[in-house]
């Protein structure tokens, strides 16, 4: 058959190949990302209202303590340590972003289930600034 | 205006403030797009972050949305998009996985690896081995087939959603349904091979 035919009835619909490739497509996405992307389309992607505020107030905080910890720490340590310390940052930092949304907040989960959760809260607004959009699935 | 569609409307309910009206455009969407995300990509992880990528970037930027296509060519243009976004986030990878791939099964006269008689045994089942066709196709007649399969895009559409001229678009379709509809037909004659031998 004359390739122009074959793609002129693929066109005009229900051919077997289509009939083959809808037979196989049931696939719907995991009921936790409907969740996530219903709650997000809401406005509601914080997960309590009251704990907004504290939220903010932290990551401000934090924000606060890693700027001064950048700028005063050259001044108040030894010459010889500067340099170890800020290539240590900046190597993190283009790790991280390689990382894929799912795998970055798998990684931040687990440092919450060791108790880190200061370096949690770190590594979720350096998440929040790599995927500015991305709808973080509540823990509920 | 003939694009304005009932999903255009929809669209344009959630823009000024109608949450409902979300609901009901994803309720449409979600699985052509979840699925088309998922064939392309090939990676249940990257084609829910995909997903969610997709999503948040209509919801982030509904304000600003005016209506110039048909929702669905608005919807998946964001989708693939997302999905070159990934596709170059990963070169090396795909590249050490695939190499001039893409460029070999351009040449028609090739037979892709899953129609060698040795490996037709391991695809009895049709399905099976429409998936692994679909699979072996380059990523971008696999995108022209997905987004015509998934939301009845017509060639104009799919090459406005890919951004690439509307011959091109054909072209890669027609490579796509060519290919796959010879995998189709190798493992019927198979499979009625088999059934034949069976039988005497």
């Amino acid at each position: 058959m004359d390739s122009g035919d074959e793609l002129d009835e693929y066109l005009h619909g229900d051919s077997a190949l289509s009939r083959q490739y809808r037979g196989e497509t049931a696939l719907e996405p995991p009921h936790a990302l409907d969740r996530a992307i219903l709650r997000a389309a809401r406005g509601t992607t914080v997960k309590s209202p009251c704990l907004a505020p504290l939220a903010f107030a932290a990551s401000v905080l934090l924000s606060v303590a890693m700027v001064a910890a950048v700028i005063l720490a050259p001044a108040s340590t030894m010459r010889g340590s500067d340099t170890p310390r800020v290539t240590r940052v900046r190597l993190y930092s283009e790790s991280a972003d390689t990382r894929r949304p799912s795998e970055w907040l798998a990684d931040i989960a687990a440092l919450r289930r060791a108790g880190r959760l200061r370096e949690a809260a770190v590594e979720m607004q350096r998440f929040h600034s790599v995927y500015p959009h991305y709808i973080v699935p509540s823990d509920d | 205006m003939q694009f304005l569609d009932e999903d255009v409307h929809l669209m344009l309910r959630y823009r000024d403030g109608d949450p409902g009206a979300f609901i009901s455009l994803y309720s449409r969407h979600k699985g052509p797009l979840y699925r088309y995300l998922l064939r392309h990509v090939r990676n249940a992880g990257a084609a829910a972050d995909l997903f969610q990528e997709v999503w948040s970037r209509l919801i982030a930027t509904r304000a600003r949305y005016e209506p110039r296509a048909k929702f669905a060519t608005f919807l998946f243009h964001i989708a693939h998009n997302c999905a070159m976004d990934f596709f170059r986030s990963n070169a090396n990878a795909r590249h050490s996985l695939h190499g001039n791939e893409a460029d070999a099964h351009l040449n028609e006269a090739e037979a892709p690896e899953h129609l060698r008689p040795d490996r037709i045994a391991e695809f009895a089942e049709q399905r099976s081995a429409l998936l692994a066709a679909m699979d072996a196709l380059p990523r971008e007649q696999r995108e022209a087939f997905l987004l015509h399969e998934e939301t009845g895009l017509t060639l104009e559409e799919i090459a406005r959603v890919t951004d690439v001229p509307v011959e091109t678009a054909k072209s890669r379709l027609r490579y796509a349904v060519r290919k796959l509809k010879n995998s189709l037909q190798t493992v019927t004659e198979a499979q009625s091979l088999t059934l034949r031998a069976r039988t005497i």
